[in-house]
């Protein structure tokens, strides 16, 4: 760069050096030549005149002496040419010199001259001849040569100041465009380095110029353009770290397509549920990352219609995750439209919707059924085995059953629905936990000796008391418990545990009954849920007992948890808070 | 592969809609043997008669995506890598709809195995289908990727579904010495396993051509001297 700089400078200013002496040398160089040639003219000139030649021998004798004085070559020649006399050659052989055009020009003037390359000598020669009238005739002409010398070295020596004012000149402009290339580079220097660190994104300050010129403006300008520019980055970044916040944060799965259809953003959620890292889906189209046929097929519908599209869609391994997906379209750029999936899981709403539809169908079935049954026998009896009191008193015996079933049924619901709606008063108070136990199993005692089911109460007896309200309390160890005895087959056993957790009891109940399959634990709790649903009504079961306990639970502050393993047995865990729930 | 671009643009998205098409029908495949055995474990014929009309549209992709090969090899004239690319997503197609076929099969199956009382629970059954998927899945995404390990790790996976079969053959040679009512449905639910057994076959045809087309190295047969 810089280097560059100086030589355009040096370059311009020999330019401007060669070109001026050259327009000098053509001016001066003919001039200073005419001028002196016309000088030794005029001196040759009046010595000619000086010479007579009417004494020819005379003129002979001193001719040399002329010569000498005059400084040139003498040469006498008469009328007709011939040379009779001259001043450095002998005259026997010479030519006839009548016509040199010194002489023809003498002739026909009285002077002439002529300057002509001697080849005896290698010098320029002037040639001045006078024709020596006598009366009207011409007698002969007198000649005289000087060679051109002083002429040629005068020149010379103007040349050599010449060439010497040139060298200096050049010398002078190579130091000047040193300075000057130096002095406009280093700035130009700077902001070069400058803008190339810019470029790498090396942290810059600002440019520093002690000019005033215009590379300081310009510096200021870049400045300015830099400040600018990283307002604008910092802007942009914090714009979009603004925007991943919230597409990351909010509860929602969210995928932006570019216009080639492949994957610009993927919120984590989504990378979660598809068990990826964000980093893999990103430039994937739709159909690579989530492997799913009813994605693709809205989208390519969305495709043709560029209409914005909603779809209930299954993701996930096993299709668990149910997310309400909605395409549309970003408007951007031309040429940069993008697409936007949103994903709004709706698994859990769907569950709730299948809960409660479940709840209608069973609650109205459970009902049906002891209805049916009462039904079908008081019609009987109308019809006439009220006659026949053996029948009568079975039927009767069945329809009480049935009827109390019915209550039963009744009766849960509504203290599960006062339950869930906080009617329910609780009496905190603290009861022994084995105390309570013991009481229950009385309770239920001959209904397992009736299976010859051993029932094994080993709860610690120094196990301090917890807050609980002593009724609602043996009614969930009454249908924990029962649950067990149901189904517990003969011979079998159920062991009550407890233990202290910190300030948590935890009480467990195992029995070595059915057990439930892994995949309906989840579900027990909810209501008329149960297992086996045949086998369950047949032990006359309302199909909300655990659904009680998982409510009495949360409002005593604890909670139910159940790890079973079909064919070995169940355990219900209960954890009571010692304190009692926490109070709001 | 992905790296490099080819100078005509129409061309490179010609093969962006092959593979694109080919993970398609591998999805579709694969949706068909996640519903199979969700028609066998939940008792639902409705969903297995699901299963036999959607193999319209894997046969439809399949003629579909061969024809575009085959006009790919006769217009692009491709060579090297792409040559390889394409011929082994015509038997990739072929692979597919096969294992189409065999998902078909097995949901018949599942329909005559409904009109039944269920011979027993279905335990491993469902781990199977739950692995061939992932064959599928990760034969797939060893081709779009060239990814070696991948293919690798589906032939790894061959083996386990091989000795799962196995397993099978053998608890259901049981049942069928208890009682030999239970042979019907036993046979019906060994057949089943067999045809898993098969979809793990194909799954690992599609690593070995994957293999193939990244390395020019035939895996197929121990013996097998095919060379690029």
């Amino acid at each position: 760069m810089k280097r560059n700089l100086f030589l355009k400078i040096l370059f311009s200013y020999l330019v401007i050096i060669s070109v001026s002496f050259f327009i000098l040398h053509l001016l001066v160089k003919d001039r200073i030549s005419g001028i002196m040639t016309a000088g030794i003219e005029q001196e040759l000139m009046h010595y000619a005149e000086l010479v007579d030649l009417n004494a020819p021998q005379a003129m002979s004798a001193h001719l040399q002496r002329i010569s000498k004085i005059s400084k040139s070559r003498v040469t006498l020649v008469n009328e007709r040419g011939v040379v009779f006399a001259d001043s450095e050659k002998a005259i026997a052989g010479l030519e006839n010199h009548l016509f040199r055009p010194e002489i023809q020009e003498a002739r026909l003037r009285g002077k002439g001259k002529a300057v002509r390359y001697s080849s005896s000598l290698g010098v320029n020669m002037l040639y001045v001849a006078v024709a020596i009238q006598d009366g009207k005739n011409s007698r002969g002409y007198v000649r005289l040569a000087r060679p051109l010398h002083d002429v040629q070295s005068a020149v010379d020596q103007v040349y050599q100041s010449i060439f010497l004012a040139m060298l200096i000149g050049a010398l002078v402009s190579l130091a000047v465009a040193l300075f000057f290339s130096h002095r406009l580079a280093a700035p130009i220097r700077m902001m070069e380095e400058f803008t190339q660190r810019l470029r790498r994104g090396q942290p810059v300050g600002s440019i520093m110029l002690r000019t005033s010129d215009e590379t300081r403006t310009l510096a200021d300008n870049i400045n300015y353009l830099v400040e600018e520019l990283r307002d604008k980055i910092r802007l942009a970044n914090e714009e979009k770290s603004k925007l991943m916040t919230a597409l990351t944060s909010i509860n929602e799965g969210v995928v932006i397509l570019n216009r080639d259809e492949r994957i610009e953003f993927l919120s984590p959620l989504l990378a979660g549920i598809l068990s990826g890292q964000y980093e893999d889906f990103l430039g994937k189209t739709l159909l690579e990352a989530f492997r799913n046929a009813e994605l693709q097929k809205a989208f390519q519908s969305f495709k043709q219609t560029r209409q914005s599209i909603l779809r209930e869609i299954a993701l996930g391994a096993a299709e668990t995750v149910i997310m309400n997906v909605s395409l549309s379209e970003v408007q951007g750029l031309p040429g940069e439209e993008k697409v936007m999936i949103v994903f709004h899981d709706v698994t859990r709403l769907k569950k709730l919707e299948r809960v409660r539809t479940d709840f209608v169908a069973n609650v109205t079935h459970e009902i049906r059924t002891p209805l049916t049954a009462v039904i079908g026998y008081l019609e009987t009896l109308q019809a006439g085995a009220l006659e026949n009191p053996g029948d009568a008193k079975r039927f009767t015996d069945i329809m009480l059953k049935q009827a109390r079933r019915l209550h039963r049924l009744v009766e849960d619901l509504m203290i599960l629905s006062r339950i869930e709606l906080g009617e329910v008063v609780f009496r905190f108070e603290a009861v022994f936990l084995p105390e309570a136990m013991d009481s229950v199993i009385s309770l239920l005692d001959a209904k397992a000796a009736a299976k010859t089911i051993a029932m094994q109460n080993r709860l610690p007896q120094n196990l301090r008391p917890i807050k609980a309200d002593r009724d609602r309390l043996s009614q969930i160890l009454v249908n924990v418990l029962d649950n067990a005895v149901k189904f517990t087959p003969e011979g079998g056993r159920i062991t009550m545990e407890a233990e202290e957790r910190g300030d948590q009891v935890v009480l467990k109940i195992s029995d070595t009954g059915i057990g439930i399959p892994v995949e309906e634990v989840q579900r027990l709790g909810e209501r008329f849920y149960r297992v086996d649903k045949a086998r369950s009504r047949e032990l006359g079961g309302t199909g909300l007992g655990l659904s009680i306990v998982k409510h009495l639970m949360l409002a005593h502050g604890g909670r139910m948890e159940i790890e079973s393993r079909p064919g070995r047995g169940t355990t219900v865990s209960l954890c009571f808070p010692l304190n009692g729930p926490v109070k709001a | 592969m992905e790296e490099k671009r080819h100078t005509s643009l129409h061309y490179e998205k010609e093969l962006q809609t092959i593979k694109d098409g080919l993970i398609y029908l591998g999805v579709l495949t694969e949706a068909a043997i996640g519903k199979a055995m969700k028609s066998l474990s939940g008792r639902d014929t409705e969903l297995a008669h699901q299963v036999v009309r959607e193999d319209d549209e894997i046969d439809r992709l399949d003629t579909d995506l061969e024809e575009r090969c085959i006009k790919i090899l006769a217009l692009r004239q491709p060579a090297a890598i792409d040559l390889r690319f394409i011929t082994t997503a015509i038997k990739i197609t072929g692979h597919l709809e096969r294992i189409g076929d065999m998902a078909v099969n097995i949901a018949e199956k599942v329909m005559r195995l409904n009109e039944e009382p269920q011979l027993k629970p279905y335990i491993d059954l469902p781990r199977m289908s739950e692995l061939v998927g992932n064959m599928i899945r990760d034969s797939l995404d060893s081709f779009i990727n060239s990814d070696l390990e991948k293919a690798e790790q589906v032939r790894r996976l061959e083996q386990v579904i091989d000795d799962l079969n196995e397993q099978i053959f053998r608890e259901l040679l049981t049942f069928m010495m208890e009682d030999s009512k239970n042979i019907h449905r036993a046979l019906l639910v060994m057949q089943i396993s067999k045809n898993m057994e098969r979809i793990a076959d194909h799954a690992k045809g599609i690593a070995d051509m994957v293999t193939y087309m990244v390395t020019g190295n035939c895996v197929r047969h121990q013996s097998c001297g095919m060379t690029t």
